[in-house]
Parts: C-alpha cells; structure tokens; sequence
C-alpha cells in the first residue's frame, strides 16, 4: 500500500506542478521584445527541446526559428549567430545531451537571460559559412533542362513559379521535409530511366567549399522497392564531377559531400538521374560557401 | 470443487446500477468537448446507410431483402460488424431525427455510453465476488480514471465496446461455473462481441483451455462423465481434423468456392452443432459441473457465428466469400506510422516491448503500479506457487483468479506480436485493460487490508469506510486529475511516468492521431475565417467535416480545400510522419508563422496557418 501511495503522491504533485514549469505568454512576449531589439539579419533561434515551437507565434519576422527532431545537431550554417531559446523545466530535458551536440564552435556572448521559464542565450556559431550561392534561392536564374544520353536537352522553361519540364517535374526552390528536418532546396525529381534533369547555375563565384546536398523527400525515401537516385556535380557536359552522391533506396535525410576548394568556374550544373522514377522525390542543394569568417559580436 | 452462486447480493446489485448510470450520465455530460475520430465519422455516415435500410424495411419489404439492395445497403464500411453501428442508427432515429433531443453527434454516441458504463458494472460485480466488495469498487473506479480510456468511452467507435463485451463474456462464462443458464448468456455474450469487433475471435482460445482444465477437474472420478467431457473435445478435433483434409485437398481457395449451402462444409458445421447440443445435453443429464464447465464454450461455438451471420444482412447471401474477406483484412491491416521513442516506426516487426510501455506511459502513475503490482502478484503465484519453497508465501491462483490474470494478458500479447499492426495507441487492448483494472483492485484491498490489520484504529474508523474512503481518495485523484486534463484529447495524453505530454513529446512519442484535436482550434477559426473561406483541416476527413458542420461547431459558409494549394486557412495536425505537410503550408503561404494553435502543456498539436 506504501507503494501504491508514494505513486499517488508523486503524481499528484507532477499533476499539481506542471503548469507552474511551462512558458506563458507574457513570458514569450518579454522573448521577442529582446529580440526586436537585439537580433541582426542572419541570426537563428534554436528552440529546446527541439519541439517547443509555440515560440514561432511571438517571434519577430524574418528571424529563422529552428526545431526539429535533433535539430540541436543542426550546423546552422547560414546564422552567424544563433539564439537559443530553452525551457529548461520542462519534464525530460535532455540539458546535457543537447548541450553536447551543440555547443562544439559554439561561444556564448552574453549569460543566460530568463524570462519566466523560458531562457534565452547568444551564441557566436563557429560553424558558420558564408554562402556566396545557393541554387535554390537562386533557382530562377538557373537554367534547367533534360539531358538525353545522347547529349540533347529538352529545356524546363521558368514558368513565373517553377521550371516546367516535359513530362511534368516542376525544378523550383521549396521547403522540403527530409528526416523530419526541413529544407530549403531545389526539388529536381529524376524522370527515370537514363535520362538526367540538369539545373545549370553561371557565374558561380570561387569558394572556399562547395556543398552539394541531395536526399528523399519525406515518406519518398522509406519504400525499397525503387532504384537509387544518383546525383552529380560538373562544369559542363564532358568535364570530370566535381561530386558525385549516391542516394540508395531506404537511405533517408540529406546526403552530403563537400569539395574544398571549390574551383572558380563560370558554369556549375548539378543533375539527378534515377532508373526509376517511383518515390525518387529529389531534393538537391548546391552551396558556395566562404571562409569561417568572424560573424560574432 | 464445489462452489456456490457467485450471483451478487442486492447491495452490489444497487451499486452497480448507481456505476451504471453515474458513469452513462458522466460520459453523456462531457461528450460535446470530444471532437470526431476518422472513424467515427465513417461510423456516422454507415450509421445512416442502416438506417435509410431500416426504414426500407417497412416501407417496401420485398425490396428490403434482395441480395442487390443488402449489398448496396451495406457496403460502406463492410470491415467491422453491425451491431454497435445498428444501435448508432437506431438512437440517431429515436433521439436526433424523431425526439430532436439530442444533436446529431450525441444521437449516435447514445448506445456507446450505455455500452462502456456496463465496464464499471461488470468490474464491480465481478470484483466485488472474487476479491470482495474494496476490490471491485476500485476496479470499477479506476478503468475510467485513465485519460485514454475516459475519452474512447464518449465515441462511437467499437474498441470500447469491444471491451465490455469480452468482460461481458468472460464474466458470464465465470458466472456459468456456478449459475443456471449463464452458459447460455455467455454463448449471446460472445455472438454480441462476434458482431462488434474482431478482437472476439479470440477469446475463445483464452477461456477454451480454462474450460477443459475445469472440465478434467470436475470430472475425476466420474468415468461418464469423463466420457461425454472427450467426446466433446473430440468433435471439435475431429471437425478441425475434416476441415483441414478439406482445406488440404481442394486448397483454400478451392474450399471457399465449394463452400455453398450444399456442401460437406456445411452439413460438417450442422454437424458440429447437433453434435455438441446432443454431447451437452447427455453431460447434463450426467453431471451438471462437467456441463457447466464445458457448456459455455459449446453455446459460444453454436451462437457466436450463428449470431455474427443473422445480424449482419451484408453476409446472408454471400456469408463464405464475405467472411473471407472480412478475416483476411483485419489479418493483412495496412501499417500506419508510428512515432515511438524518437522513431517512425512504418512496418513490422515493431519493438516486443511496445504495448508495455506505451501502456506504462499513457496510464496515471498511480494506476500504472497498482496494475503492475496485481499483474505481478499473480504471475508470481502462477510461476512460483507450485514450488514447496514459495508455497506459503506465494499461493498458486485460483481457477478465477487465474482467468482474470490470462485475460490481463491476452489481448496485450496478440498485440504484442511484432507483426502485428501498433498504431492506435492503448485502445487495441482495451480488454487486458479491464482485467488489470481488477488486478489492481485486488492489491488495493489487500493493501487495505493489511493495513488494517497493522493499525486496527484507522481499520475501524468511520465503521470500517474511513480507510477504504481515504485510500482511494488518494489513489484516485492524481488520475482523475489528468484524466480531466485532456478529456478533449485523450490520444495526446501521457501519464507522470512519461512526464505528462510535454515529457512525452522529448520521448519521441506519437502527438496525437485521428484527428479529433482539431476541435481546439474551430472556435478561432469560426471568429477569424473570412467569409466563404476555403478551409483545409488536414487529418479531418471530408465526413468529419461535414459533422463538425451539422454539429454547429463549424461555420457552414466554410468550404472545405484540398491542400494547402487551394487553401485559404489551414489547421495542420502535428504528427511526424506529416512534418512534410506543414512544411507545404510554409511554401504555399508563404509564411513559416502560424497565426493560432492548440498547445497542450507547451506541445503543439494543431497550428493555423492563414494565407496572408
């Protein structure tokens, strides 16, 4: 019975105290007072836990706030800066683990400021990059085509919205879902069969690194029975890849290579193929990146 | 092992009715705060088609019954039986469409009250017979004290009734031990349960054995007896034995399109039900405790299909080809995603310990060590009990509480299969639910009982009351607490051992599912949806949304959208598995904000995204 009562009293006081360790309103609103005031074009806000994302109703505009399933391994790679915005009372934080994952590079610029039970902390991210491109806010620029095995192209006209391609893929910049973390990237569905669809970027400036992403789209990547969605980075037709990425059926999230230096070059073409085009939903990245600059304070 | 009626006396009778109706009432109250399941709203729509064929019934009779008309009547919805959604139909005739007394959810969620408050009736009179009166008062409290099955309890769906009429039966084929003609009740008991769920399917193969063992008891030392008990079993032996020669001959494809009203199958099932009347008959005139052990399981073998055939008019002219395809659904269900422990699980085989610890962390703490506690006392006694050492201290079961231990467990471990389908949450084992309700009650009143016997003053305070009284008081609260909590959305609620749902969403656990938490958001969008508006409400299918209309919990100008592509306001439904969903909703709207959102405890479960 003692047993039985010691449950009984540690439910009824988690029941009793619970709403008491969870963030108001009024304590978001103190949140994004701060950071109307503070934040500067480029900073993240990181949310832990990774799924606490009421934050998004009070947060200023134009902040890009970031919380998925181990979003705390997240590189973040475009915010200079990154706020991390945690509620460190609520029930199973995982403070240590989080911690770990994300505070390699990572300096902190300020201390910790709290405001009810949520906590806001500056960090200078040490894994930031300066992006020079990216093909998929620069899709409308990019020229896209098919590419046949014998070298003609079909072209994907930009129709206002997206490059419109025979047969019905649509090439544009999209939010995507990969492994549950979302995407900025340029959707590039192979056609299947032997045939490539080519997005062609010119004036690509010199980089320190060039990133090359590509993976599944959502419940797309799961299925096995499909063939592997293959994907490459070149100059132009005849020049050796600069990357080349496999992405075989089941294998889920983005894959990545870097090649470092990314060598100047007027054109860059970042093509898919696939054998079959059941469930090969591409989502591809190519990214010019400059050097680890300071980007701090 | 002579026992004597376990029928209650006429104060439990009057507590169980006071459970009865306090229980139809309560759920009655509180059921305008559940928004519609998936399901349910089929359910509803199915509802409907029985009843425009009820009322063809008496309005043209020659053209009621023709195969064509039964298939068209039916059709909708053919993968569950009818009885529960026959009983939807004819509440939302009587109480919506004739008296108007209800609004039309509440017409057909009418019966599914009645049937879920014969749960605390059936645990208190069951309990209150084999562990005493604390025991079964505590069980009968406690099952509705659990958020998930609190919630369950107000739909008009059938796991819930699924769950009163295996306790239905199981109680009945207990009652039948010892009272006259409760082999017949538990032979209706299981066609009832036949024709709500195919969860019924298998409690035959948890009370056959319990039937046997007692029939072998009984009968030692009683040669006819004994003779008549075999005979019983060999005629199903020997039936099985026939259908398998069958089967293997004609394969079974082959034996499906041989299975017409003239047919060896038929006249073997004919058979088999003369044959077991006639073995029952001569062991009644034999010995009446071999009967009593063996009868119920022989009236559920005649009744159970027999019932299942006649209720449901879809089957009368096609009930071989239709049964097939009933069985081989539920056998070969779709997979749907499931998040469990920071893992989308999207097909077999699922994690062994699944439906422990989803249970373990969906129920209040409280219940969770008071069922664990009752489930392993009994296990204990059942391993240990037959060794000389544990003897004293661990007694082996009882026949009784051996049956309440095995059905404890039963649906638990078929849906503990790894190949079996995990999504739904706990309500797939509902049934185990009700007997760890009474396993739990057990260990409360020992506890009780042995506090009692430490401290005789709080024993006897307040004629014996107090202590009981404070006990569950204690036990209860927390439950109750949490269970009111999300009484508006049971599928997103996590127990204190999860860390309530904000702890559960840093497990990795499913967020919600079917749909119904939807209902957190209509109030906003009722007041802030343009006029006309096209509204996408995501996981609500086309029937819910059209309930949530005719319910007058959604604007009528309203029209529902396709996508986010068409939309002009969208309610997305956080679930893992849809992440890529909310995400077309940032690229249609342009906009990564929602401007509203249902948060339980800090967790996001339904976010509005208007296009700007």
């Amino acid at each position: 019975l003692s047993l039985l009562v010691a449950a009984a009293v540690v439910g009824l006081v988690f029941q009793l105290t619970l709403p008491s360790r969870l963030a108001t309103d009024d304590d978001y609103h103190q949140v994004a007072q701060v950071l109307a005031r503070e934040a500067r074009t480029g900073d993240g806000v990181l949310l832990f836990p990774w799924w606490t994302e009421r934050a998004r109703l009070f947060l200023p505009d134009g902040l890009q706030v970031v919380g998925y399933l181990h979003s705390e391994t997240d590189d973040l790679v475009e915010h200079p800066r990154v706020w991390v915005l945690s509620q460190p009372h609520l029930p199973r934080n995982d403070t240590s683990g989080f911690e770990k994952a994300f505070l390699p590079g990572r300096q902190a610029l300020g201390p910790r400021r709290d405001f009810g039970n949520l906590s806001l902390t500056l960090y200078e991210n040490g894994r930031y990059r300066p992006e020079l491109v990216s093909v998929a806010r620069a899709s409308a620029k990019a020229h896209v085509y098919l590419e046949h095995p014998d070298g003609s192209r079909q072209d994907c006209p930009w129709d206002g919205a997206a490059h419109a391609c025979p047969g019905g893929a649509r090439v544009a910049g999209e939010w995507h879902e990969l492994f549950y973390r979302p995407h900025f990237c340029l959707t590039l569905h192979p056609p299947g069969g032997p045939t490539r669809l080519v997005a062609e970027l010119d004036n690509v400036p010199a980089a320190e690194t060039l990133l090359v992403e590509g993976g599944i789209i959502w419940e797309h990547a799961p299925p096995l029975d499909t063939t592997a969605l293959e994907l490459g980075v070149d100059q132009g037709p005849g020049t050796a890849e600069l990357a080349h990425l496999e992405v075989p059926p089941g294998v889920e999230g983005m894959q990545s290579r870097r090649v470092s230096p990314s060598p100047a070059s007027k054109t860059l073409r970042i093509w898919t193929q696939s054998d079959r085009d059941k469930d090969r939903d591409a989502c591809v990245e190519l990214r010019a990146l400059g050097p680890r600059a300071g980007g701090g304070a | 092992v002579k026992e004597t009626s376990r029928a209650p006396e006429p104060l439990d009778k009057k507590v169980a009715l006071a459970l009865f109706v306090l229980t139809f009432l309560f759920l009655w109250a509180t059921e305008k705060a559940i928004g519609f399941t998936r399901d349910e709203s089929v359910y509803f729509a199915a509802s409907d088609a029985i009843a425009r064929w009820l009322r063809l019934v008496f309005q043209a009779p020659s053209q009621a019954f023709t195969d064509a008309t039964l298939t068209q009547a039916f059709d909708f919805n053919h993968e569950h039986p009818l009885l529960m959604k026959t009983l939807f139909a004819l509440s939302s005739m009587l109480f919506g469409d004739t008296l108007h007394l209800l609004r039309p959810a509440a017409a057909y969620r009418f019966p599914a009250f009645a049937v879920a408050a014969l749960i605390p009736v059936l645990l208190y009179l069951f309990g209150a017979k084999l562990y005493g009166r604390t025991a079964g008062l505590f069980a009968a409290l406690c099952f509705f004290l659990a958020p998930r099955h609190f919630f369950n309890a107000h739909l008009a769906c059938f796991d819930v009734p699924i769950a009163s009429f295996w306790l239905l039966t199981v109680y009945t084929f207990w009652r039948a031990q010892t009272d006259r003609l409760y082999w017949l009740w538990c032979g209706l008991s299981f066609g009832v349960a036949m024709a709500t769920k195919h969860n019924a399917l298998f409690i035959p193969f948890v009370l056959g054995p319990f039937a046997l063992y007692r029939a072998a008891l009984v009968s030692e030392g009683k040669p006819e007896a004994r003779r008549w008990s075999l005979g019983f079993v060999g005629l199903y032996v020997a039936a099985a034995l026939l259908f398998a020669v069958l089967v293997g001959s004609w394969g079974l494809d082959g034996f499906l399109q041989r299975f017409i009203f003239q047919s060896p199958q038929t006249l073997l099932i004919l058979a088999l039900f003369g044959s077991t009347a006639y073995v029952l008959w001569r062991l009644h005139a034999v010995d009446e405790a071999s009967f009593r052990a063996l009868a119920p399981i022989g009236a559920m073998g005649i009744l159970g299909p027999s019932i299942f055939y006649l209720h449901w008019p879809y089957m009368w002219f096609h009930p071989v080809d239709r049964t097939a395809w009933y069985l081989n659904f539920h056998a070969t269900h779709v997979h749907y995603a499931w998040f469990y422990l920071g893992t989308l699980l999207r097909k077999p085989p699922f994690p062994l310990e699944y439906v422990f610890v989803k249970t373990a962390l969906t129920l209040p703490l409280s219940l969770v060590v008071a069922m664990a506690a009752g489930l392993f006392w009994n296990l204990a006694r059942a391993l240990l009990g037959g060794l000389k050492a544990f003897r004293a201290a661990l007694p082996l079961p009882s026949w009784s509480e051996t049956l309440v231990g095995a059905n404890a467990l039963a649906s638990i471990l078929i849906i503990s299969h790894p190949e079996v389908p995990h999504f739904g949450g706990v309500k797939h084992w509902l049934p185990s639910m009700c007997f760890l309700a009474l396993l739990a009650g057990e260990r409360v009143a020992k506890g009780i009982q042995a506090f009692a016997g430490w401290r005789p003053k709080f024993g006897q305070a307040g004629r014996g009351f107090a202590l009981p009284a404070f006990v569950f008081v204690v036990l209860l609260t927390p439950a109750a607490l949490l269970t009111w909590h999300t009484r508006a959305y049971g599928t997103s609620s996590y127990g204190e051992l999860a860390g309530g749902v904000p702890g559960a969403a840093s497990l990795g656990m499913q967020r919600q599912f079917w749909s119904n938490n939807v209902t957190g958001v209509l109030p906003y969008i009722n007041e802030h949806a343009p006029a006309g508006a096209r509204l996408w409400l995501h996981e609500v299918n086309g029937l819910s949304f059209r309930d949530y209309q005719r319910n007058g919990m959604l604007r009528q100008d309203l029209r529902p959208a396709g996508g986010p592509g068409d939309a002009d306001l969208a309610a997305y439904q956080y679930h893992q598995e849809f992440r890529e969903q909310e995400l077309n909703l940032w690229q249609a709207f342009g906009t990564q904000k929602p401007v509203y959102g249902l948060y339980i405890d800090e967790t996001p479960q339904v976010m509005v995204y208007q296009r700007p």
